[in-house]
């Protein structure tokens, strides 16, 4: 062990959880082991047990402060099919405004607070100024339409779900609160300036993608396999079936959410508290796979609406479809971005955002299990709940998305490690000048 | 110009809506940013927990700890904070109280463990990792239980605009007190005399907008619940579940709530009992970990 040299990054920075890296150096210099160290967890699984199951979608949020919609309506999804319950289509569309406010908000925030500030001030600067803080600072043009996108997003969320983190109004049958016209005009005045943001979102991450093409293109290239919701070929996050891409490109699986476990598995490793998601008919370590906007944009034939379609169409263009360039996860948040934007203007524009019949009353607890699938910002979540005959929760089973992300991230770790560690492969990248000196 | 304060922000086991709620400030931030020199805070700055290490002792003016000790490494993390803060503000309920994973201590460590690595439907040859990982504490409490706190500042997560409110004081020097008022207080619907007579689950019925939703008989936890997230949840006819914890001077939330509602239900007590089959999910929320009943197990385990 002592002519071996480790590499330890604690904590791992810009990231929403808790997270430490191990790189594992032989004496020679070449790298032996990445591992990707999620560091606590807090039994969710467990704790949900005997409560009432109409409650859950109250508690499940809280697994994620920056995605608490996706539990939340997973939550509630789940709930609803162990009791055999339709909610009104009126409270379908609220919760799809909902999710798709919080794509937006959360989708903006990954690009300009946890990404940007590598491209922006530059992946080899100072620790001190490589921060968003630094781009609001010296940017201040960028850094207004960055919390510019960001607050649209989690107002929205808040009209909708009362609160922006831990949203509460869905429950089984329905929401608790109709969206008010006086909201929905205010939303629509609003979404037009948000519209004109997300496209100036777009020039700054095109420009970003034509200044680090060569790292794009070179640097940590991981072929994993991907999944992600469809609709109908569609690119969706409320409700849909789940496709399965593998590394050669091809569609291996189209299954609905209920019948998961046939298809997912929960690698165990021992250096991590989130276990690896991976696809089951083919194992571990073989079916490893990755779930996140990339996946997603690789999995579908096309995005739900238009200008995010353009978007995808010129992805495509220029990096193929399968797509296993790590950097393009940022591309596509970008389209993603664009999609959500265009689907809350839609649902804006509709009139039966507005209707009062959101809630059924007759809703009745029973004995059942049922599954609630929606996509978080970063992959597909799975809630699957199991309730006595008084609606009390028995047992509970999660896929949460970041844990389909695990394995493919140390897949990609370990390239990107032995491109830097063994053949010093950054030295050699064209980068262009920093925004920021 | 004032001088910016020197400001680290730690996350122990948590699920990071407190630095989403910060972040939710937006446009205010440009004014908040400047005040502050951030020297630690991992979710948006690149320093690492050797920097940390390596600061003279009370050489951080505000340190904010978000999270609870769910594993020894939060514990070293909450040492290390108290060390280097000159004033440590325990930052949303996690921290206050010990937060939703506290509900966790209905069970033993071992239970947890089993059901996520070893008996989880799509889990195949489980184990319990433990290369390169931290270990767990055997059961989750309120920090302010481990180290001494300046300030407490509860919410899950605390608003914006408390966020602000409590930010401001801290920086100007000036005292940061909880309200004494209840979420009721704060609630805009209509209350009249309670008499309830059945309890109704938060799915059943249709809710009237403008009425108290006790007076409806669903259990909304707002007369017991400190007042300072403005009734968000009642306001959209969702019941309080009293994430915000109970208000100054209130030791034990649940058995507050208890208490309270013998003399507001006209119910005896086995009607009571079995409309809540399930009394620690449906009184505590956030604060199971700071209840003398999750003290009495932690005593009780001690003592095996």
């Amino acid at each position: 062990m002592t002519d071996e040299k480790t590499i330890k990054i604690h904590p791992v920075t810009r990231l929403e959880g808790h997270g430490e890296l191990t790189v594992k150096m032989t004496k020679d210099g070449k790298v032996k082991d990445v591992q990707f160290n999620v560091s606590s967890t807090r039994f969710f699984e467990k704790f949900l047990e005997g409560r009432f199951a109409e409650e859950a979608p109250r508690v499940a949020p809280r697994i994620c402060g920056i995605c608490p919609v996706p539990h939340h309506l997973a939550s509630v999804k789940a709930v609803e099919d162990a009791w055999k319950v339709t909610p009104p289509p009126a409270a379908i569309k609220l919760r799809r405004l909902a999710i798709n406010a919080k794509q937006y908000s959360s989708h903006a925030l990954h690009f300009f607070a946890l990404a940007a500030p590598d491209f922006v001030v530059g992946p080899f600067a100072d620790p001190a100024k490589r921060n968003v803080a630094t781009i609001i600072k010296e940017l201040p043009d960028v850094g207004k339409l960055a919390l510019q996108v960001m607050k649209f997003g989690q107002d929205l969320v808040t009209a909708v779900g009362g609160k922006a983190i831990h949203p509460v109004t869905a429950t089984p049958g329905g929401m608790l609160n109709p969206f008010s016209e006086e909201k929905r005009d205010i939303f629509l005045e609003r979404v037009k300036e948000a519209k004109d943001w997300t496209l100036q979102t777009v020039d700054l991450a095109k420009k970003v993608v034509t200044d680090y093409w060569d790292p794009i293109t070179k640097l940590a290239i991981a072929p994993t396999y991907y999944v992600g919701l469809h609709d109908k070929g569609n690119l969706e996050i409320y409700e849909g079936k789940l496709r399965v891409m593998n590394p050669e490109g091809e569609i291996v699986e189209d299954f609905t959410p209920r019948s998961y476990k046939k298809y997912m598995g929960e690698y165990v490793s021992d250096h991590s508290y989130a276990t690896h998601i991976y696809y089951k008919p083919v194992g571990y370590p073989e079916g490893i796979w990755r779930a996140n906007s990339l996946a997603r944009c690789n999995v579908v034939d096309k995005m739900a609406t238009p200008l995010a379609d353009e978007a995808l169409q010129e992805m495509r263009d220029k990096l193929g479809r399968v797509i296993h360039a790590t950097f393009a996860y940022h591309w596509a948040r970008i389209i993603e971005l664009v999609q959500a934007i265009e689907e809350i203007e839609m649902l804006l524009e509709d009139p039966e955002i507005v209707s009062t019949d959101v809630k059924l009353s007759d809703v009745e607890p029973r004995k059942g299990q049922g599954v609630g699938c929606v996509e978080a910002p970063r992959g597909t979540l799975i809630h699957n709940y199991w309730t006595d005959d008084d609606g009390l929760i028995t047992k509970v089973n999660m896929l949460v998305a970041t844990n389909h992300n695990i394995a493919g991230i140390e897949k990609s770790l370990m390239v990107a490690a032995k491109q830097v560690f063994e053949e010093k492969a950054h030295e050699g990248l064209k980068l262009p000048d920093p925004m920021i000196e | 110009m004032i001088m910016a304060k020197r400001i680290a922000l730690a996350q122990l086991t948590s699920c990071w809506g407190c630095d989403q709620s910060l972040v939710d400030l937006h446009l205010t931030l440009l004014e908040v940013l400047p005040q502050l020199e951030i020297v630690y805070w991992p979710a948006v700055v690149d320093y690492k927990l050797k920097d940390l290490e390596a600061m003279p002792d009370e050489s951080i003016h505000i340190g904010l700890v978000e999270g609870s000790c769910r594993t020894k490494e939060d514990v070293h993390l909450l040492k290390l904070m108290r060390k280097k803060a000159k004033i440590l503000v325990a930052w949303g309920s996690c921290s206050c109280y010990g937060g939703v994973q506290g509900l966790g201590n209905q069970w033993e460590l071992k239970e947890l463990l089993e059901r996520k690595f070893l008996k989880a439907d799509t889990v195949e040859d489980g184990r319990i990792p433990e290369e390169e990982m931290p270990g767990f504490t055997e059961s989750v409490v309120p920090n302010t239980e481990i180290v001494k706190f300046d300030v407490p500042f509860p919410g899950c997560p605390p608003t914006s605009e408390n966020t602000l409110e409590a930010l401001s004081a801290l920086l100007t020097g000036k005292p940061y007190d909880l309200p004494e008022k209840t979420v009721c207080d704060q609630c805009p619907k209509e209350r009249k005399e309670k008499s309830i007579t059945k309890f109704k689950r938060a799915h059943e019925g249709h809710i009237d907008p403008d009425k108290c939703l006790l007076d409806q008989g669903y259990l909304c936890l707002g007369f017991a619940t400190i007042g300072m997230c403005g009734a968000q949840c009642p306001t959209v006819n969702t019941p309080c579940k009293g994430c915000f914890g109970p208000p100054p001077g209130i030791k034990d939330h649940g058995a507050k709530i208890i208490s309270a509602l013998g003399a507001i239900a006209d119910m005896d007590p086995e009607e009571l009992e079995k409309a809540f089959p399930d009394p620690i999910g449906s009184f505590y929320f956030t604060d199971y970990g700071a209840s003398y009943l999750s003290k009495i197990r932690d005593k009780e385990r001690e003592e095996k």
